[in-house]
């Protein structure tokens, strides 16, 4: 079980970033998360794989700066 | 408590205005050459126009300068004011100033917006604006205190000349015994021998008992101040509380400031970190996006970008509540605490270092070809305390780096110094020489643009490639991105009224990473619109930072995800409440519009303003040497034959080089013809006749100019 943005979901072994945001709803315009303390972004999210346990957030940034 | 030795050379007593809706309804002028302090009434023309913040320094700075003013002439003013939500505790980052004056780097107005405390206890002193004007040879602070009713004027003996020192003591002398009462504006010698000084605003930080900065950085305001002779100016307000601004809706700004405060609490942990980590994450996420400046810009990544990221600096940053106006909840300006310096005047000593935050890191760190975060934490100790702004170190000192590297110049200019990328030791040299207006830090703090012209003149480098790979656009230093690849981030730099700062429009990752703006039509959209929200902030005393940096867990559901909108029409809220007078978003648009222009025109008033005054150096648009084409090569083979159907069979990476730069120069040009025709302007850039009267900004003076530039 891995916690994204709070609420849980079902972790399986060699579960990518990508792979986590294809089940999601809400990962409109994601081109960063976070899992734990270290951040990923998108040239990286098929081969990042999630930690069982971690604590994703995805990362809403569209007009920082 | 230290001694300190001043005379009054001018003492000005004055009756407190009452804040009614945000403005205290009078702005403050003072002549140093002649110690003259005279107070003036604010119009209801120029809060209808102008707003406040940036509108309002424009406006004095205007009826300040003549068309043939020069940075260093007494009649150039800086200007600094907060805004009508300024100094409002309870909405976040409502603690802003804005300071503009005419720049020693590009000759017309520079704007620069800063956090700490001065610009609100400026305001509750009972003056929406100040002017200060002149130049003397003495040592000379301004004390504004708003809780006597009192200025003065103070002629000063021996005090430190570095920023962070002199800054402390002021705060322990005027406070009374109460340091959070103060703000102290100063600069340091770095400013003084230089053209591209910065100011340090301070807040004072109860839990660490000292006084802390934020910096208004851009374009050598702290070389002006230096120039004028102006040790600092300091204003003393007492308790700050939601009603001290006396807004006219005090029920509802409290509903809609709560809204926002409490969703930074909840969402910036789960989001970007800010009250933990600042900007620093953006280090490495601009790296994965071949974004973060490596060598003068010839890159956007480098493999030991992670040295310089959130992971490191998370745990070098004391950590504790950072906030640089009272109640934000955003929190972001953090510090190092004891850190020792291996070099300079505090070698050995410990210190408390004010950031890094981003611009910082890239620019005097993966721009250096840097990457130890402990050097990057000195430098940015150095500049701030010598009172130089990073931004312009960072670009300036990679330039010279890259020419070393070139060979257009060597070893005799340097004074021996090898100033090859990542040579720290050099690095930091040329810092501290710059402070003190010796050797080649002499020559690297008169800014990039200067730099081209000595290096051709004195040392016969060649000219047209020191064009390509200098940095700087109307005089300006770039801050620290990389547009090659993204169209609308070059007009974004480009097309800014001050020259290439990210603060007007930071369109990187709609255009390059979402692909939100793929035509012409798109692209100039945005850049009238985020420029105008953007100005907004400046207007009213406030940070942009909780408008897009913690993003609504809705947002995505909302129509055009990338305005924030429900955060817009907070703020438009937000205006209301303070000011009582209803506004929307597309009226926060309008306001900035005629203040945006007025800007554009004052730029014209001085000699730019114009069409070619908006080009940018070919690297901010592509690759200049072979080495940057073949790094990217994959992207750019394909953009030629996919995207712009050019033939490369057969052709060098020489040849193909020449032609990416053709198709790249070319719709640079197309993109302003597409933002000057949203924006209002004629295909020369200079705002019609008709835009001029619709935003009421039609004065005689304006229109006058308009029309010996042709505009109709």
């Amino acid at each position: 079980m891995i916690r994204v943005n709070e609420k849980k979901v079902s972790w399986r072994e060699g579960m990518t970033v990508a792979d986590l945001l294809k089940i999601l709803s809400d990962s409109d315009h994601c081109a960063v998360v976070r899992i734990n303390d270290k951040h990923v972004s998108r040239p990286f999210f098929e081969k990042t794989l999630i930690p069982d346990n971690s604590d994703v957030f995805l990362i809403p940034m569209i007009v920082g700066g | 408590m230290t001694e300190i030795k001043m005379e009054t050379i001018k003492t000005f007593d004055y009756d407190k205005p009452s804040i009614e809706k945000g403005y205290a309804n009078q702005t403050l002028s003072i002549d140093i050459s002649d110690s003259e302090i005279s107070i003036k009434p604010v119009t209801d023309k120029m809060k209808d126009v102008f707003i406040g913040g940036k509108g309002f320094d424009l406006w004095l700075l205007w009826n300040a300068v003549k068309s043939t003013t020069k940075w260093n002439d007494p009649e150039n003013a800086i200007c600094i004011a907060s805004g009508p939500m300024g100094g409002t505790p309870i909405y976040p980052g409502s603690g802003k100033s804005i300071v503009t004056t005419i720049s020693p780097l590009t000759g017309t107005v520079i704007d620069s917006n800063v956090g700490g405390y001065f610009g609100p206890y400026l305001k509750f002193s009972g003056f929406d604006a100040m002017e200060v004007s002149g130049k003397t040879t003495q040592d000379v602070i301004i004390f504004i205190d708003g809780i006597d009713g009192n200025i003065q004027i103070l002629k000063t003996f021996g005090l430190p000349v570095e920023s962070y020192d002199l800054s402390a003591i002021l705060t322990e002398h005027f406070g009374k015994g109460k340091p959070r009462n103060i703000s102290v504006v100063s600069t340091g010698p770095g400013a003084k021998n230089s053209l591209i000084g910065c100011l340090n605003f301070t807040w004072y930080d109860l839990k660490r008992k000292r006084a802390r900065y934020k910096q208004a950085g851009r374009g050598g305001i702290g070389s002006v101040f230096a120039d004028k002779g102006i040790k600092a100016i300091v204003a003393r307000w007492d308790t700050v509380s939601v009603n001290t601004n006396n807004p006219a809706d005090v029920s509802e700004l409290k509903k809609v400031g709560r809204k926002h405060s409490r969703e930074i609490v909840e969402l910036d942990p789960k989001q970007n970190e800010m009250a933990k980590i600042g900007t620093t994450h953006l280090v490495t996420i601009m790296n994965d996006f071949d974004l973060l400046p490596v060598n003068n810009f010839q890159y956007g990544r480098h493999p030991e970008a992670v040295n310089l990221g959130q992971e490191v600096y998370r745990r070098i940053f004391d950590p504790g509540y950072d906030g640089c106006w009272m109640g934000c909840t955003l929190a972001c300006s953090h510090g190092v605490k004891d850190f020792v310096p291996l070099s300079g005047p505090y070698k050995g000593t410990k210190v408390f270092v004010d950031g890094p935050e981003y611009e910082t890191i890239a620019g005097c760190g993966s721009n250096l070809g840097i990457f130890d975060p402990h050097v990057v934490v000195e430098m940015n100790f150095y500049c701030d305390t010598y009172g130089l702004d990073t931004i312009s170190v960072g670009t300036a000192t990679a330039f010279a780096m890259e020419c070393f590297e070139m060979g257009l110049i060597n070893e005799s200019h340097t004074g021996g110094m090898n100033l090859s990328f990542g040579n720290r030791l050099s690095a930091l040299e040329v810092l501290h020489q710059m402070a003190r207006g010796e050797g080649f830090g002499k020559v690297v703090g008169r800014g990039v643009r200067e730099m081209k012209t000595i290096f051709a003149r004195d040392y016969g480098a060649d000219p047209d490639i020191m064009q390509d790979i200098g940095m700087e656009a109307k005089g300006l230093e770039f801050s620290e991105y990389i547009s090659k690849e993204s169209l609308a981030q070059q007009g974004g730099y480009g097309l800014a009224l001050k020259g290439p700062q990210h603060d007007e429009a930071w369109l990187i990752f709609l255009d390059m990473v979402h692909n939100f703006m793929p035509t012409f039509e798109q692209k100039a959209e945005a850049l009238h619109w985020f420029p105008m929200f953007r100005t907004w902030f400046g207007l009213c005393g406030l940070c942009k930072l909780p408008w897009n940096d913690v993003i609504p867990e809705d947002n995505k559901d909302m129509p055009e995800p990338a305005k924030v909108v429900k955060h817009v029409e907070w703020y438009a809220e937000y205006y209301s409440t303070v000011t009582g007078k209803q506004t929307n978003p597309d009226g926060i648009i309008r306001m900035s519009e005629a203040v945006y222009n007025f800007q554009r025109i004052f730029n014209l008033k001085m000699g730019f303003g114009q069409r070619e005054h908006d080009n940018i150096p070919y690297r901010a648009a592509g690759p200049v040497k072979l080495v940057e084409y073949e790094s990217r090569q994959e992207r750019y083979d394909k953009q030629l034959t996919e995207k712009h159907k050019v033939d490369i069979t057969g052709k060098s990476t020489e040849e193909k080089n020449a032609m990416l730069r053709n198709v790249r120069e070319e719709l640079y040009e197309k993109l302003k013809d597409a933002v000057y025709e949203r924006r209002g302007w004629t295909d020369n850039g200079i705002p019609t006749m008709e835009t001029v009267k619709r935003l009421e900004i039609d004065f005689p003076e304006v229109l006058e100019l308009l029309k010996a530039h042709g505009a109709e």
